[in-house]
């Protein structure tokens, strides 16, 4: 039995994992489930080797193990499969299953016999046909994960931590892996099983865990459980307290889409957005709102569809400028990639889209730039010691305060939000949904993207379930309930059916 | 706070122009010429200033086209290419008997188009400007070559050395000095280099047309290139293809040295300015202590490989 006893883990500003303790039988297919944020990955982390820094205990047998590197990991027993996979695609299948590893004869040369050999068999086990000399790039997603399966069981692993590992899998591949994940079982390997999709769980685990917020929420056996159950532990029920008040008022048309389709991002997306509105786009990573996202803001081109915008059909934006200068702003999911400049000021940060405004002539109005900066950093009570501190010094909550004020400044009329409280601290998380809030009284529309559920729920008008780039289902304020949007969100197949919106 | 701001204003106007990072510097090159001074006779002297001053200006006025291009996240291997075609293509004017007025004008237009191919190509193809480039840079290179066949031009009529003349070339450097520090400074192009070079996608994403502005970076870049190449035509009273060789190399280690970030989003002119003359100085004072040549390279690339290491333990920090 493998005990995890009273584990925790910080980051700055953020309690990944609190005091969480539960245990995994031997030979049992044990599912992690939880939101995102929930503490999944930081527990793969700790559990591979990732993060050696941590309180509490993992006990193997009632003896504690504490692993300093993932390689120290992987010697004893625990191998991961991460959802990124770490294959490498020039190398062949026998030399990727050995790799960091390889047999070797007198002389440090490889014996190459020996790997061909191993390989084959543990090849043969799985059921699988695929080809030891075969160049891993070449092979299917599924077969890469096979390769990778074959490096845990080459190292005699005990124990499989597998995330997300159906994350693009076809349905015919997912049938697969669950055959090879019952043939690892049966040979006395434990797995660790990490996903969001509550089917797949109930369809492979034996028992299940739920995290939410950091904690342990409980651990169950499936067969005293049922779906309904789990969703409700992931969702919780301690959301009234964290929002701000919201009366829904609507006014006129601001912006119309329809059968927006980018080829392998999203298809036949359509939904209105109208003053004073928020509108909140739920979905698992992936589900391709952020994709949506940046090709409405002309950031990527679209295959089709029709955009309306103030009521006249327009083109679609070709450049984000096209999409500033008409009222469409943008803020990004990745604040220092695609948000801020960290070596810049917070002054040059903010004006930079206003540049041509307070620029006649090429030549920026120094003085005109200060005031504009300054009524915003006020008026956000931003914190710092004055305009031309780089922004990088700032907290992540002000950091978000300075992308939010350089959008405002743009005058635009409608905001697409993407995760806009990602790593910033609870507090400063109210003050964002206050100035969303504050926004839609002034009458602007606001597109909210959010992988936090609660979040999504608290403060949207109206809710749309985007999964696998299409818009399932409609919410309203009112009808949105956490257990019913989440049902729809970790549906593995369109449950709902037809394209609600 | 806002008292603090009042005062704040003169110290961040100076500091605009001498970004705290560029103080060293001028220590550097402060401690540098007394060094010089007390162990070479007659370094300090106006006659001897006046030489390092003509020498660093033409690879000085390529080091501040650099600087926009390393600032704005770039790179330029072929300024030196670009020189030398311009002067030697654009030469071919002298020998056809064209005004004088004709000939500088097509060398500085060769000068725009060379700098215009290397930002088409390197703001449409996913490959680093470095490697592009490299590449233009033998193309540009090979084509001079190839069309003169390694000749000089030479005589050349008495009027092309006017540009290199006495003051004149530092004359022309302190006005490129002039226009782009308050480019960088106060202009909107200016700002947006700097946004470009500090996160691309930030800069896009915020509005600013990265592409036109990466393009143009590049053509300032050629056309500073071309006109380095009209002063050191001026000085040197004719032209040969090897001209501006390793040009690349002594732009980047004047930036570089200069406090600009290899990575882009920060540095000055101002700074650039003083690797040049820092560079300058190391190199006559080099050669007044007759130091084998040879050592000369091995002192820039020591010099740029120090600053380098220091811009990224900046970046290690983090």
């Amino acid at each position: 039995m493998i005990t995890i006893e009273k584990v925790s883990k910080s980051f700055p500003g953020v309690k990944a994992l609190d005091d969480v303790s539960f245990a995994i039988q031997y030979g049992e297919v044990h599912g992690l489930v939880g939101e995102n944020g929930a503490g999944k990955s930081t527990l793969i982390k700790i559990l591979s080797g990732v993060y050696p820094q941590y309180e509490g205990k993992i006990l193997f047998d009632g003896s504690v193990h504490h692993f300093y590197s993932p390689h120290e990991a992987q010697t004893g027993g625990i191998a991961t499969i991460f959802q990124e996979l770490t294959v490498i695609r020039d190398l062949s299948v026998a030399e990727n299953i050995f790799l960091g590893r390889e047999p070797t004869r007198s002389l440090g040369l490889l014996d190459w016999n020996v790997m061909r050999e191993k390989s084959r068999e543990v090849l043969q086990f799985l059921d699988t046909s695929l080809d030891p000399k075969e160049t891993v790039g070449n092979l299917s997603v599924a077969n890469q994960q096979i390769v990778e399966i074959c490096k845990a069981l080459v190292l005699n692993s005990r124990i499989i931590i597998m995330d997300e590992p159906t994350s693009s899998l076809t349905e015919h591949e997912v049938d697969q892996l669950f055959i090879t994940i019952r043939r690892l079982k049966e040979k006395g390997i434990t797995i660790l099983y990490v996903s969001h999709k509550i089917e797949e769980i109930f369809k492979i685990c034996d028992s299940i865990t739920v995290f939410r917020d950091g904690n342990h929420i409980g651990t169950v056996e499936k067969e005293k459980t049922s779906t309904d159950e789990v969703i409700s532990m992931m969702v919780g029920r301690s959301m009234n307290m964290m929002f701000p008040p919201r009366t829904t008022r609507q006014g006129g048309l601001l912006l119309s889409v329809r059968d927006l389709s980018r080829n392998g991002e999203f298809e036949h997306v359509s939904f209105d957005l109208r003053e004073g509105e928020i509108i909140g786009f739920a979905g698992l990573i992936g589900a391709g709102r952020t994709e949506l996202a940046r090709a409405l803001f002309g950031a990527t081109a679209l295959d089709e569809g029709e955009i309306e915008l103030y009521g006249n059909p327009i083109d679609h934006f070709a450049h984000p400028n096209r999409a500033l200068s008409r009222g469409v702003a943008y803020l990004s999911e990745d604040r220092k990639g695609e948000g801020l400049m960290l070596e810049l000021s917070i002054r040059e940060n903010m004006s930079l889209p206003i540049l041509k405004r307070i620029s006649p002539y090429f030549f920026v109005k120094g003085n005109r730039e200060r005031e504009l900066v300054q009524s915003y950093v006020s008026k956000f009570k931003i914190r710092m010691t004055s305009v031309d501190q780089i922004v990088e010094s700032l907290s992540g909550g002000n950091q978000q305060k300075v992308i939010i004020s350089k959008l405002l400044l743009t005058e635009s009329k409608v905001f697409i939000f993407d995760e806009p409280t990602r790593g910033i601290d609870v507090g400063a998380k109210y003050e964002i949904y206050k100035i969303m809030n504050d926004l839609t009284l002034e009458g602007k529309g606001i597109i909210f993207i959010s992988s936090e559920l609660p979040e999504v729920l608290g403060i949207s008008d109206r809710i749309f379930c985007m999964r696998e780039g299409k818009l399932v289902q409609e919410f309203t304020r009112d009808e949105a309930e956490p257990e019913k949007v989440m049902k729809v969100l970790a549906a593995g197949e369109n449950l709902v059916g037809g394209d609600a919106a | 706070m806002n008292d603090l701001a009042g005062k704040g204003t003169i110290i961040t106007g100076f500091r605009n122009v001498f970004k705290v990072r560029e103080a060293p510097i001028l220590i550097y090159v402060v401690i540098m010429i007394a060094v010089f001074s007390f162990t070479i006779d007659r370094f300090f002297s106006m006659k001897n200033f006046e030489i390092i001053s003509r020498q660093i200006t033409t690879i000085g006025i390529v080091s501040v086209g650099m600087t926009l291009v390393i600032l704005s996240g770039g790179f330029d291997l072929s300024v030196g290419a670009i020189l030398s075609f311009a002067i030697n293509i654009g030469g071919l004017g002298i020998v056809f008997g064209w005004p004088i007025w004709m000939v500088y004008t097509f060398m500085l237009v060769l000068g725009i188009i060379l700098g215009w191919i290397n930002g088409f190509l390197i703001t449409r193809l996913a490959v680093p400007a470095l490697i592009i480039t490299l590449g233009t840079m033998n193309i540009y290179r090979g084509i001079t070559m190839v069309i003169t066949k390694g000749v000089y031009i030479t005589p050349i009529p008495s009027v092309y050395s006017f540009i290199g003349s006495g003051y004149v070339p530092f004359l022309f450097y302190a006005a490129v000095l002039g226009i782009f520090t308050f480019v960088t400074l106060k202009t909107r192009f200016g700002r947006n280099i700097f946004a470009i070079g500090g996160a691309e996608e930030s800069a896009l994403y915020s509005g600013v047309p990265v592409r036109r502005y990466k393009t143009l970076v590049y053509i300032i870049s050629g056309f500073l290139s071309a006109l380095s190449g009209l002063i050191l035509v001026g000085k040197s009273g004719f032209v040969q293809p090897q001209a501006g060789l390793g040009y690349e190399l002594n732009a980047i280690a004047a930036v570089v040295i200069g406090g600009t970030s290899i990575f882009g989003g920060s540095g000055t002119i101002a700074g650039t300015f003083l690797g040049s003359v820092m560079l300058g100085i190391i190199l006559a004072g080099l050669t007044m202590l007759a130091v084998n040549p040879y050592w000369q390279g091995l002192i820039t690339g020591v010099l740029i490989v120090f600053a380098i290491t220091l811009d990224s333990l900046r970046y290690l920090k983090r």
